[in-house]
């Protein structure tokens, strides 16, 4: 390949990972302008940072917020480091309102550090491959929960029911027992045609980025954040979109395997997941007649997604090397099975981060689009006919 | 019955003091910081707290100048106030919060602090 080629080819990938998500930026922005960017013009910065922090504010706490507002409204304006000062202090509490006692957030503490020390010596000697999974996902976890006692002061916190819930601890789980499983019977492979040496599983870096991604999508399945919570209908089509993703990858899979006529394998699930993902978006929207509801069905989707693809990947690369295939990514053969561990979590998250997620924008400003049209057509109708 | 362990921030003792002051006067948050010198971040966990426990009637005005947002007061309940004069009465007051706050019933409310 000569130098323009190559060229032309990395500016083609560039493009091609920084397009979408510029154009989804772009939608973004135009959305949250509509809803509060013409209100938040209207504030100095003060206001704006306490209007930020208190978004963060439980649902019953909610009046808080529209308090401390009001109150600041009451410094006057020349006063600008008077207005930062008071802005500031009512955001730390909007962050940290009181929640459980200080007793239960030291006890909560306690137990995340002994748990993520625990974690660390047992995982050292009984499964030295998870040395850094183990204990960065259960220091995370810890922490979180910490942060989760520190801030709520009842136990019944409204969670997204037990459907999201139940997924995404099933997702979660699934992948920690065959990461355990990989990690135990794989913890090394040999890449045979390129190079004679052993190379590790699952190396530090991608150890703490699956941990990161594995904590952070278990929290949002138990505990989302206020914001996430106020469209059921997005939910029910996340959920939806999640279970459609993750079954069309297992019968792409099973497909490649049984050499289906005209399959292309899984580089062709890439395709169909996109197209989902797209449609589904598209459709939350429409339905929900909201730019809002398309998004939050794709923020569902991929927080339920996330781990569900990668214990599907770790499932199927097992079935594949039991029948004696090469690796799932792309059937090639000669390298070790533990390859499958970085293929998993290397090609499912730059999919959702890449491409997904700034494509599920685009399909809800298209199903939004659509749901304005429709509306827009029966107003008119309606002033026709009076 | 309240759990005197959990009001036992300095914080929390001097707002049910200071409301204490006119228990029948509805407050607002940005008077009381001025009045207790307090930072707006532990004021509005006090009062929080405070309406957490039900020692606190938080409500908003009825009516504001169009010029201003609608503003949330406060005042205590009937548990607050039995509550303020068991902390009045009791000797566990913390020495800064009655130096801040006043003995209620005898020293004058802190003007325009």
């Amino acid at each position: 390949m000569n130098r323009d080629k190559r060229i032309g080819l990395l500016g083609g990938l560039v493009a091609a990972a920084i397009g979408p998500w510029a154009i989804a930026a772009w939608l973004l922005w135009r959305a949250w302008w509509r809803q509060a960017g013409v209100r938040l013009a209207a504030l100095d910065g003060s206001a704006r940072l306490l209007a930020a922090a208190t978004a963060t504010l439980p649902a019953d706490r909610r009046d808080w917020g529209a308090a401390m507002a009001a109150e600041l409204a009451q410094v006057p304006v020349q006063e600008r480091a008077a207005r930062w000062r008071f802005a500031a202090g009512c955001a730390w509490a909007a962050i940290f309102p009181p929640g459980g006692t200080r007793a239960a957030v030291g006890v909560a503490g306690v137990l995340a550090v002994t748990a993520t020390a625990a974690a660390a010596g047992a995982t050292g000697a009984a499964l030295p491959a998870g040395r850094v999974f183990v204990p960065v996902f259960v220091g995370l976890l810890g922490g979180l929960a910490t942060l989760a006692v520190a801030r709520s002061r009842r136990a019944g916190h409204a969670g997204p029911g037990p459907a999201v819930a139940g997924l995404g601890l099933a997702g979660v789980a699934a992948c920690v027992a065959f990461l355990g499983y990989y990690l135990a019977e794989f913890p090394t492979y040999h890449r045979a045609r390129l190079h004679a040496w052993t190379l590790v599983s699952l190396p530090p870096v991608t150890a703490v980025v699956l941990a990161v991604v594995l904590a952070g999508c278990l929290w949002l399945a138990l505990r989302p954040p206020r914001w996430l919570l106020g469209d059921r209908h997005a939910r029910r089509f996340g959920i939806g979109m999640a279970v459609a993703l993750v079954a069309g990858f297992v019968l792409t899979s099973r497909g490649e395997l049984r050499g289906l006529p005209g399959d292309g394998g899984m580089m062709d699930y890439s395709l169909t997941g996109l197209v989902l993902w797209v449609t589904g978006s598209a459709v939350a929207a429409a339905v929900g007649r909201s730019f809002r509801s398309g998004l939050w069905a794709c923020a569902w989707a991929a927080v339920l997604v996330a781990p569900l693809l990668v214990a599907a990947w770790l499932a199927e690369a097992l079935h594949w090397y039991q029948q004696g295939r090469g690796m799932l990514l792309d059937g090639e053969g000669g390298i070790g099975m533990g390859a499958n561990l970085g293929d998993a979590v290397w090609w499912t998250l730059p999919f959702l981060l890449v491409w997904a997620l700034p494509l599920g924008v685009l399909g809800a400003a298209v199903g939004s689009a659509r749901a304005r049209r429709r509306r827009a057509r029966e107003h008119g109708d309606l002033a026709s006919t009076t | 019955m309240v759990s005197f362990t959990r009001l036992s921030a300095q914080a929390t003792t001097a707002v049910i003091l200071a409301l204490a002051e006119q228990p029948a006067t509805w407050r607002y948050g940005h008077e009381l910081r001025q009045q207790l010198d307090l930072k707006p971040g532990r004021l509005y966990r006090a009062l929080m707290r405070l309406a957490d426990l039900g020692l606190l009637e938080a409500a908003w005005e009825s009516d504001a100048p169009a010029d201003r947002p609608l503003r949330h007061r406060y005042r205590l309940s009937g548990p607050g106030r039995a509550h303020a004069a068991k902390l009045a009465a009791g000797p566990s007051v913390p020495a800064k919060t009655a130096r801040v706050v006043g003995e209620i019933g005898r020293l004058p409310r802190l003007e325009g602090r």
